[in-house]
């Protein structure tokens, strides 16, 4: 084999790894998101300002307040181990399947520090899937999302 | 006493893994075919003794035996048949059971396989491969036995006697004939991954290291290769239906760890055929097939372990370090047989040029393997941020979406590219006879989408443009193949066009079927672009007589209904459904009330789907309201999801390609060392 052709390859590879690296990293900068449990995110509120975030955490009793003609969607979100919470706003979009108080919540969306609420883009309630904690004899809700402890 | 029974078997199954371990590996050695056929039984038994706790554990279903706690966890004395059984996979312990017995039925095939071989040619490759085989068993068997923290043993009964007096039922999500289906689907396909794997490393053991094992493992790698097709696709239709969200792939977690396999295969699948015919890329092929196994691995290890959040849900249960554990040590393993046979992996050739068959392929798996590693840093963002700065970050959909589309693109044009440019070197020749129409095609096809796409209000698709322009030179690319290679059958055998293309897909089934496959990956492509690149969608709260607007469609509510089913309650609405104003049928979007659910169980969301050719027309409810006859709102979303048919078109195609590779019966003739 040529000198020149290997050289070819190899120069094609290395810009083909380049622009796959590069790539990915500038997207995983630009979409990255901060995850927090609500108290973590009320004690830093100042730096998550106006930054997309992500919470984890439970919907707080009482708090809910769902307007059908607007298609809003309010609520808290508690932590699980502390009494902090911040407020969510969700709207033009259909209220998700098992949204009950004190299930398990996950929230996608901007953070605004002023007012402690998230502008959620995205909202998913405890899922489908029964795999969640082996040991569930007891109920299952304290066993998903536990990602954050 | 049956769950005693099937516990015992548990047990007993550790011994005969281990039995099959020792008595393979020191017969291979001592060349003692005694010893190597007590081990063969051994891998028999294991088969014999899961499948009586397998069977066990179904009984425990069907006679509603709640004193065992598995069956007291996903079943219900209400519970339909088919979904006490489907119950066996409906939570961890039951189905890393069922995973096991798969993966016993595989190692009693490959014995059997390799019985009905001996007697023609002796050799002792598959039972090297039984070896691995055998570990990865006995992993599992371990897991299931209840001695490991955090999963018990699927027949343990409640402590004390206790008796539950109902179970607490299967999620009523999963209670639809696609779920019935889709998981063990997906475990097929993975657990008969776990076969190529081990004749990789039965080859690296025995001294082989020719294409014999890539040979004799190909139908279980093309095997595998469908069922994971099948299965990635079944849970990405459930989605669609079940959901109400009107997509079908989020890049969620779970579906992520059932892609990468999928994407591993495939590079595999291409890679092998270069040493095959160049006898290049042996330790690549290896350490291939060793990744594809071990993704497998890690996709439990992702969505059990609980270090990601997903839609699923999963807990933390403890079980992920296990896996992660064996994924390291078995790596560890195959690495060090790679060292061990070093010398025999090197290539006798070498690429040529850039632009030949080898540097397509090669680009292929690249490509591949490169998605599959964007796909896992994205997965496991969470975790590598935490590692970063101390601080859990994640990456959204849109990440994926991003990032995937100019690889995708790439490996696209590869699609036609691959199968007719020339090995070694392109040449002028090669390039004005194979490429100047596809090309050309191509380029109208791409300008004719352009123009189309701005004559509805697209100034500038880019991604669309390119991605029409690849498939139209894929479409016209493959079916120049095949009617050259049609014709010229047809002329040498004297016969019609018809029976040409016959033959020639007789006698070439692989390549053919491959060909076909890779129309169905851009009739695939063409779908994916029109429904996640163009659809629209409308929500809108309304009471009865109200109408809303999706597009061209206009959705009117002209009445609500409610009716009574076995399990459930449905209600729902009726739409009245007109395109420009001709009115073309009804939509009954609903809601189920599953009377087994649990309190947080809200009723489950029944999107009505209307067909219009290729395009979907979605309609999903929030809620219906008690009141609807006199006034309720209902809360209601509406997809227009362009093309979307073609998606599920597309993977028809590809499982039929592959349908067709798999018949080949190349394995025998060609056993090359």
């Amino acid at each position: 084999m040529k000198k020149q052709n290997r050289f070819k390859i190899v120069a094609a590879s290395i810009m083909l790894l380049g622009g796959m690296v590069f790539l990915v990293f500038a997207m995983t900068r630009s979409t990255s998101m901060r995850h927090f449990t609500p108290a973590l995110l009320v004690a830093d509120a100042s730096s998550a300002d106006k930054q997309q975030v992500q919470i984890d955490g439970l919907i707080a009793e009482g708090s809910s307040k769902w307007d059908a003609a607007n298609f809003v969607l309010t609520f808290a979100i508690r932590d699980r181990e502390s009494d902090a919470s911040v407020n969510v706003i969700y709207k033009d979009q259909l209220k998700p399947d098992n949204f009950t108080d004190g299930g398990s919540v996950f929230v996608e969306g901007e953070y605004d520090a002023s007012q402690n609420l998230v502008v959620a883009t995205k909202l998913m309630t405890k899922c489908a899937s029964k795999y969640d904690g082996a040991e569930s004899a007891v109920p299952t809700d304290e066993t998903s999302y536990n990602s954050s402890k | 006493m049956t769950a005693e029974i099937g516990q015992a078997a548990i047990f007993l199954s550790v011994l005969s893994c281990l039995w099959a371990i020792a008595f393979l590996s020191v017969g291979l050695r001592t060349r003692n075919p005694h010893a190597i056929q007590s081990g063969r039984n051994a891998v028999i038994a294991t088969f014999i003794l899961i499948s009586i706790s397998t069977g066990a554990l179904i009984y425990g279903f069907l006679t509603d035996d709640f004193s065992m706690r598995y069956v007291e966890e996903v079943s219900s004395a209400a519970q339909p048949l088919l979904y006490k059984i489907t119950a066996l996979w409906g939570a961890m312990s039951g189905s890393l059971l069922f995973w096991l017995w798969l993966l016993t039925v595989g190692g009693a095939i490959v014995v059997w396989q390799n019985y009905q071989r001996n007697k023609q040619m002796p050799d002792t490759l598959a039972d090297y491969s039984l070896i691995p085989i055998a570990i990865v068993q006995l992993f599992f068997t371990i897991l299931v036995t209840g001695l490991i923290e955090g999963i018990y043993n699927p027949l343990a009964r409640f402590p004390n006697g206790q008796v539950a007096v109902d179970g607490q039922g299967m999620n009523t999500l999963l209670q639809t004939p696609l779920m019935a289906i889709h998981p063990p689907t997906l475990y097929i396909g993975w657990i008969s991954l776990t076969i190529p794997f081990a004749f990789a490393v039965g080859a690296l053991a025995s001294g082989r290291i020719g294409s014999g094992w890539i040979l004799r493992s190909r139908r279980w790698m093309l095997f595998s290769w469908i069922i994971l097709t099948i299965g990635i696709t079944l849970g990405g239709n459930w989605a669609y239906q079940e959901l109400g969200w009107g997509g079908y792939w989020a890049w969620d977690p779970v579906e992520n760890a059932s892609f990468m396999p999928w994407l591993l295969g495939t590079a595999y699948l291409h890679s092998v055929m270069i040493q095959e015919k160049r006898n290049m890329l042996k330790l690549w092929n290896i350490l291939l097939i060793t990744l594809a196994f071990q993704f497998t691995l890690l996709g439990t290890f992702i969505t059990r372990s609980g270090i990601i959040t997903s839609v699923h849900a999963f807990g933390g249960s403890g079980i992920g370090g296990y896996f992660l554990s064996f994924i390291l040590a078995s790596t560890a393993g195959v690495i060090g047989l790679i060292i061990y046979r070093w010398n025999r992996l090197k290539s006798a050739n070498r690429l040529e040029s850039l632009l030949s068959r080898e540097s397509a392929f090669l680009l292929n798996n690249w490509l591949l393997v490169g998605l599959t590693l964007i796909i896992l840093w994205g997965t496991l963002w969470p975790i590598i941020s935490e590692a970063i700065n101390g601080e859990k970050s994640s990456v959204p959909e849109a990440f994926f979406n991003k990032v995937v589309i100019i690889p995708g693109l790439l490996l696209l044009f590869l699609t036609g590219a691959g199968p007719i440019i020339s090995w070694k070197k392109i040449t002028a020749n090669n390039f004005r006879r194979m490429f100047l129409f596809p090309l050309i095609i191509g380029l109208i096809g791409g300008a004719l989408t352009w123009g189309f796409l701005a004559l509805i209000g697209y100034t500038f698709p880019l991604y669309s443009v390119l991605c029409s322009f690849a498939a139209v030179f894929v479409f016209a690319a493959i079916f120049a193949e095949f009617y050259r290679g049609a014709k010229l059958r047809a002329k040498r055998q004297e016969t019609s066009f018809v029976n040409g293309l016959n033959l020639l897909i007789q006698r070439n089934k692989r390549r053919y079927g491959g060909y076909i496959i890779h129309i169905g990956i851009v009739i695939l492509y063409i779908g994916i672009m029109g429904s996640k690149g163009y659809f629209l969608l409308e929500s809108k709260s309304m009471t009865l007589g109200e109408s809303m607007e999706v597009g061209k469609y206009k959705l009117t509510m002209i009445d609500s209904f409610e009716k009574e089913y076995a399990n459930y309650l449905r209600s729902g609405v009726i739409f009245d459904v007109a395109k420009n104003g001709k009115r073309i049928g009804t939509m009954e979007p609903a809601l189920h009330a599953y009377y087994g659910a649990k309190p947080d169980e809200e009723p489950t969301k029944e999107p009505a789907i209307h067909h219009v050719g290729m395009n979907d027309l979605y309609v999903a409810l929030a809620n219906v309201p008690r009141n609807i006859k006199t006034g309720g709102v209902v809360n209601v979303q509406a997809y227009y999801n362009p093309l979307i048919g073609i998606v599920w078109i597309g993977v028809a195609v590809m499982v039929l390609g592959g349908i067709v590779a798999i018949a080949e019966k190349s394995d025998r003739s060609r056993d090359a060392r």
